[in-house]
């Protein structure tokens, strides 16, 4: 006998579920559906087959050019805010940490304050410097945002590390150095590639700190598609490659789960 | 801490003794994002602080020096189109934030408690579209909620209204910001509050049904108090975001449903007035502060669950 729902219970919270699973597929779907629709307009009934907005889309040089800073800046931002997170989140598992509630709360800070807020302060930042908007503040931006998700990712599998591995290495004679990068390191390896992943999501979907810090005509893939967006000529190719995009990253949601799951149950039994 | 004490008291090689005795610890690590995050973050909100009080201005030919003519004009008493703003814009955070927590709790309830083997899988297909693009997801809407979009054609096609008649509240209104905020947030709201359920003891279900609760009662009386924490921290998880929200409004959002965030926008790009906008920008932070000293103590207990079963 199940204690928390009955027979019709369960089946009533099973059709909500697949409602649900379905009102968050079908905008996606929609979308999708259109971007293969011969027309400059999306409304039924369809105009027909076509694959021409994904053609355009493809050859439109100014498209690809956010696409792949988006994918620089995204990556440069995987790689900084990881890196920055695994020594900090080492630092945190330091058993004597000074001030350690003003140093969590200031890692953490990012997650609640506004983007639009950080976005204009550093808007204000660059303004104060007498520097002009530019594509390595929006990485800065990036990174400060993301790191926070990267801790959090990183820090509780450092936690839960027996300490005396580690310590074991250096009693055998390894330094520091040498004990976290042949220890620690490999133990900590499926938590680093989802901080980069998540890091890289974020930027590479981050519109409001990239509107307002891109310098003009240097937009980013996010800043191209909501001008685009708004653009009747352009938006056909916004549908044809913001699909490719959302199935490309369904795709790698999918697969970064269950390598984590893999990689964790032979961490588990190992 | 014993067991380290003991092995450094039997410690004996000079090299371990060297390394061991000064033992100043590896919190020093945390120095380099400490200083990253105070110029990339801390710096900027002061910055934005002084522009709210006219210490610093970029508008060419007006002096500065310490002001609250801008804080003055924003705060109530006295008419003030931008506080409407923030009026408007908290109700739809309020609205958005219960609806979206009411809506995920049979998701999370039915994934704990009835799929059970499967949850996982089903846990990611709901997830999943949380990782992609934000902003191609409010496009999507928009080309669903759109006066010539999917749904209104499609009431034509069927002929239930008359060809180019569209329904004038599905796009550029309430309905269309709030939808697509709770679109957004629905799944990853689902996820703390799975997590409390997991934690529940089903025996404790078992135990007041066995004294005689029905199912309803045994929800009402033990699962729901139980998942508490695991509410308000969802709920928060969606006010906080949401409070300084502007792009969804910015694509489907109409004069009427325009948020405090697209206020505080417009100062910085349309009608460059930076002084004016910091004090949005204050504002907004000071509301959140006082959002997360309310509620910040459930996200810290929901985060120790969170840690224990992960």
């Amino acid at each position: 006998m199940n204690a928390a729902a009955s027979k019709a219970g369960r089946l009533a919270l099973g059709g909500y579920f697949a409602l649900m699973a379905i009102f968050l597929y079908v905008p996606l779907a929609v979308m999708t559906v259109f971007a293969f629709d011969d027309s400059h307009i999306q409304t039924l009934p369809w105009s027909g087959f076509t694959t021409r907005w994904f053609h355009a889309a493809f050859s439109n040089g100014d498209l690809i050019a956010a696409l792949q800073r988006s994918a620089s800046i995204g990556l440069a931002t995987a790689a900084g805010s990881t890196l920055l997170a695994i020594i900090t989140a080492l630092g945190m598992t330091s058993r004597r940490l000074a001030f350690r509630g003003l140093i969590t709360a200031l890692v953490l800070l990012p997650l609640v304050i506004p983007y639009i807020v950080l976005a204009v302060g550093l808007l204000i930042l660059l303004n104060w410097l007498g520097l002009h908007q530019a594509l390595w503040a929006v990485l800065l931006g990036h990174v400060g945002v993301s790191m926070p998700y990267c801790v959090l990712i990183i820090l509780p599998r450092l936690r839960t590390l027996d300490e005396a591995i580690f310590d074991a290495a250096r009693d055998l004679g390894a330094g520091p150095w040498s004990a976290f990068r042949r220890v620690t390191l490999p133990l900590t390896v499926p938590a680093i590639v989802s901080s980069a992943i998540i890091a890289f999501t974020i930027s590479f979907d981050e519109y409001a700190i990239a509107s307002f810090l891109v310098p003009a005509g240097q937009e980013t893939f996010p800043v191209y598609v909501y001008s685009g967006s708004r653009t009747p000529a352009l938006e056909p190719q916004i549908l044809a490659l913001g699909s490719v995009v959302v199935a490309v990253s369904l795709v790698l949601v999918t697969l970064a789960e269950v390598v984590r799951k893999r990689a964790e149950r032979r961490l588990a039994t190992a | 801490m014993t067991l380290r004490a003991e092995t450094t008291a039997v410690e004996s090689s000079p090299r371990a003794l060297l390394d061991r005795l000064p033992s100043p610890g590896r919190g020093w690590l945390t120095l380099p994002a400490i200083c990253f995050l105070l110029s990339v973050l801390v710096v900027p909100l002061v910055l934005v602080g002084l522009y709210s009080v006219n210490l610093l201005t970029n508008l060419v030919g007006v002096p500065t020096g310490f002001s609250l003519v801008n804080w003055d004009d924003f705060l109530p008493p006295g008419e003030n189109v931008f506080w409407d703003r923030f009026r408007t814009s908290m109700l739809i955070t309020l609205l958005v934030s219960v609806l979206a927590v009411a809506a995920a709790y049979p998701l999370a309830y039915f994934l704990s408690f009835v799929a059970r083997r499967r949850r996982y899988t089903l846990l990611l297909l709901i997830l999943a579209p949380f990782f992609t693009s934000y902003l191609l997801r409010v496009i999507a809407w928009k080309v669903m909620l759109a006066n010539n979009g999917v749904i209104n054609s499609a009431l034509w096609e069927l002929g239930l209204r008359d060809h180019g008649d569209g329904l004038s509240w599905l796009i550029y209104s309430w309905f269309s910001v709030s939808l697509v905020l709770l679109y957004s947030w629905v799944p990853f709201v689902a996820l703390p509050i799975y997590v409390v359920l997991e934690n529940v003891d089903t025996r404790l279900l078992e135990a007041a049904q066995d004294l005689g609760a029905g199912r309803l009662a045994t929800f009402w009386r033990v699962t729901l108090p139980l998942s508490l924490p695991g509410v308000i921290a969802a709920f928060v998880f969606v006010l906080i975001p949401t409070t300084g929200e502007f792009i969804a409004p910015l694509l489907v959002g109409g004069p009427e449903s325009y948020m405090f965030g697209n206020a505080i926008q417009s100062f910085f790009s349309e009608t460059p007035n930076w002084n004016y906008g910091a004090v949005l920008a204050v504002w907004l932070i000071a509301v959140v502060l006082v959002l997360l000293l309310l509620f910040g103590r459930f996200l810290g207990r929901d985060l120790r669950q969170g840690r224990a079963t992960a």
